[in-house]
């Protein structure tokens, strides 16, 4: 039913259909996984009565993926590992891909991205340096997201040197031959605007790119805390470089096919084969459409490891379904960044653990 | 590195004899000020520490020592821990009425209350220089020069904290004469009755409720005392009812007007209590999570020892059962506080306790745990801080 879903365009099921789907294919993952992954069969052993809403579909914490390698396929069966430190900690997350949930992704991202940019292959142009994905080994989470994205763009032009200045002469060259068509560029929120948007700004250079797609992500942590809006950053981007269109989007390394694009309104849309949901820290409840809470988001794509399920650490809201201006349907919502780290108080007191090992 | 001293005084400081009258009179204006300033009273734990300190409370618990020739100890180096702000005054105003020099590291994360006491503390500077030149209050980098070269010349040491916390401190030397004392991680269970909760009246279990959030929830389950793991005892038949009763009438009073509010926990530690129940299910030593509202459940099958070191607390209780305190005996390790109890009669209790020669450090009742003994993990603190003569 997946593959259903994947001859439509992502934004074009409406939520009855999508339910129906959702709530078959999350089933079958459900079970596939108590059967395949004996952790996950540990957490949630108790036979799965048949969904009758997503929000029946039992969901991990996000950072058990650090805690622990949880797959549901047999160890050669591994094509794959994607990681990520995130910002809890330096234990990545690692996600284990086998090569058919490897080709859905793919698959998937190409399918969310064309609505977008369309289906040509453009010129594309990154707001990153050339090492990010130079040892393949280890994905991160930058180079596996660029890796990713790059098979949507030809003539790939790495914007920044190993030291994060501006490659201008790259940049210079790409303008000049692409400039006045349609570019796609990509970066990761924080890198576009530190390293791109306002080193361009210090140095005042700008370009005038005629018809530019930006997709970026990453996360707002950084910028809030320079006060940058997004609506700051698209007018200043804009500033730098000319006609673009940007699109932030939002996922996680931890959840394939998960990838949630902002569209025209700022607001950021399911695709067909995922969906979100808010729940009440707490008493971990589904609360009504608006209220802010913390992000469960759903795909139907992870099934060589139990991620189909996850609740993030992400605070937003859903801002509704099926009705946004931009004319997509499919459920539309905000994040509104992460929940509060406090202090790990506990026990571990008197000892900084910065300070650990003298 | 600097070393910044929170309550200054010109004064040196002396050694004094035991129960010396100022250093009496520094508990009163202490007790006195944390019971009236209203940014004080905001923090049930500084009130707590307010009560303790009241003169007739300081008496009782000298006059047992007074027939005993206590001298002091001499210069005494305190690490505070970071779990509970409020801690380092219960040990260092002991050391203090022992006549004890004392410096007190606060942790780098004492947060709201601490900084609130240290105020107060300031405010007695001028009224009290000789006591406050005993108890001085440091804020430093760990591995500052001037605490290293305090420690060679200490002659005690006291550490709170993590395992590991207390190994790292412990790697600056202190003289050879030098007392250390450690106080490091321990885990702490409750054990409540099922026939006896079954029996109770509505208002009975309201106040059970009231004093087991308030042994466990305060300080987000932090505090070594808190219970860990709720132990179920008696009848195995009623059991799953007696849990049925008493958790709900948990969440009523935490939704009570009463209740609500009083013990909140952050978005973030709700959600890090989850995802550590969800590990620790994983990891094959607990089972059956159940959210509820403010807190969570899960089944344990023994007072695992790795429930030390996993369980992070934030409102997470592990569930087990026994059929008799007997049953605990072989479960029980040098790491296990305090046992909290209720609907148990407490001779049958300090009977039992007579018989555990590993483990249970106190038995108090549900709503005392986190009251402050003068000995603490089996540690006679009043002794421990002085030199008795002979």
């Amino acid at each position: 039913m997946i593959t259903d879903l994947l001859e439509a365009s992502p934004y074009s099921v409406a939520s009855a259909d999508k339910k129906r789907l959702l709530l078959r294919g999350l089933q079958e993952l459900t079970v596939y996984h108590q059967q395949n992954c004996l952790a996950y069969h540990q957490l949630f052993n108790e036979p799965v009565e048949p969904f009758t809403d997503i929000s029946a579909v039992p969901f991990l914490t996000v950072p058990l993926f650090k805690q622990r390698p949880l797959k549901s396929i047999p160890v050669e069966q591994v094509f794959k590992v994607l990681t990520s430190s995130g910002t809890t900690g330096t234990v990545p997350s690692r996600i284990y891909l086998d090569a058919d949930t490897a080709k859905l992704q793919s698959r998937v991202l190409v399918k969310i991205m064309q609505e977008w940019l369309g289906k040509q292959r453009l010129p594309m142009l990154i707001w990153d340096s050339p090492s990010v994905i130079k040892s393949r080994d280890s994905f991160t989470a930058r180079g596996a997201g660029i890796q990713g994205l790059s098979f949507l763009g030809r003539h790939h032009t790495y914007a920044l040197n190993d030291d994060m200045s501006l490659n201008i002469e790259a940049i210079n060259t790409f303008f000049e031959r692409f400039g006045s068509g349609p570019v796609f560029m990509f970066g990761f929120t924080f890198m576009v605007w530190k390293f791109g948007v306002q080193a361009l700004k210090e140095q005042g250079l700008k370009f005038d790119f005629q018809n530019a797609v930006l997709i970026h992500s990453g996360g707002w942590k950084k910028l809030e805390d320079e006060a940058v809006t997004a609506e700051t950053f698209n007018s200043k981007t804009e500033d730098q470089l000319g006609h673009v269109r940007v699109h932030n989007f939002y996922g996680m390394v931890e959840q394939v096919g998960s990838i949630f694009v902002a569209c025209e309104e700022g607001h950021l849309h399911c695709p067909s084969y995922a969906d979100v949901l808010v729940r009440e820290p707490g008493n971990w409840q589904v609360v009504p459409e608006g209220n802010v809470g913390v992000l469960q988001v759903l795909s139907l794509l992870p099934k060589s490891y139990p991620g189909h399920s996850l609740l993030t650490e992400d605070r937003g809201r859903i801002l509704g379904e099926d009705n946004c201006n931009c004319g997509r349907k499919g459920k539309y919502f905000e994040v509104l960044g992460r929940m509060e780290k406090v202090e790990a108080r506990g026990c571990s007191d008197t000892f900084e653990r910065t300070g650990a090992g003298q | 590195m600097t070393v910044q001293v929170i309550n200054p005084v010109t004064t040196k400081g002396q050694l004094a004899p035991f129960a010396d009258s100022k250093a009496l009179a520094y508990c009163k204006a202490l007790s006195q000020a944390l019971l009236t300033e209203p940014p004080a009273r905001e923090h049930s734990d500084l009130m707590a520490l307010g009560f303790w300190l009241r003169p007739a409370n300081i008496e009782r618990m000298l006059t047992p020592y007074k027939e005993l020739k206590l001298r002091p100890l001499g210069h005494v180096f305190h690490a505070a821990p970071g779990n509970v702000d409020s801690l380092f005054v219960y040990s260092g105003i002991l050391s203090v009425l022992c006549g004890n020099l004392n410096t007190i590291r606060l942790s780098d994360r004492a947060g709201g209350s601490a900084q609130v006491l240290c105020e107060v503390v300031q405010g007695l500077t001028a009224e009290h220089p000789e006591v406050s030149a005993r108890f001085q209050i440091i804020r430093s980098p760990r591995d500052a020069c001037e605490l290293i070269q305090l420690q060679q010349q200490v002659d005690g040491r006291v550490l709170w904290g993590s395992d590991e916390g207390i190994q790292a401190l412990r790697q600056r030397t202190i003289p050879a004469h030098a007392r250390e004392l450690t106080f490091a991680n321990k885990l702490s269970f409750a054990v409540i009755d099922i026939d006896a909760v079954l029996q109770a009246t509505p208002k009975e279990l309201e106040q059970l409720a009231s004093k087991f959030a308030r042994d466990n929830l305060t300080f987000a389950q932090q505090a070594c005392s808190s219970a860990k793991v709720v132990i179920w005892h008696g009848n195995l038949f009623n059991k799953e009812k007696a849990q049925d009763v008493f958790w709900l009438a948990l969440s009523a009073f935490l939704t009570s007007e009463q209740g609500q509010g009083k013990y909140p926990l952050t978005e973030s530690e709700h959600y890090r209590a989850l995802n550590n129940a969800q590990d620790m299910v994983m990891s094959g030593l607990a089972s059956q999570v159940k959210t509820c509202g403010g807190y969570i459940r899960m089944a344990v099958d023994s007072l695992h020892h790795a429930l030390l070191g996993e369980h992070q607390g934030c409102g997470l209780f592990a569930e087990l059962h026994t059929d008799k305190l007997n049953d605990l005996h072989s479960q029980l390790t040098p790491q296990h506080q305090t046992m909290s109890y209720w609907g148990l009669i407490e001779n049958d209790v300090m009977d039992w306790l007579a018989t555990c020669l590993v483990g249970v450090d106190r038995a108090v009742p549900i709503g005392n745990a986190l009251d402050f003994n003068e000995v603490w993990d089996g540690v006679d603190l009043i002794r421990a801080f002085s030199r008795v003569v002979v």
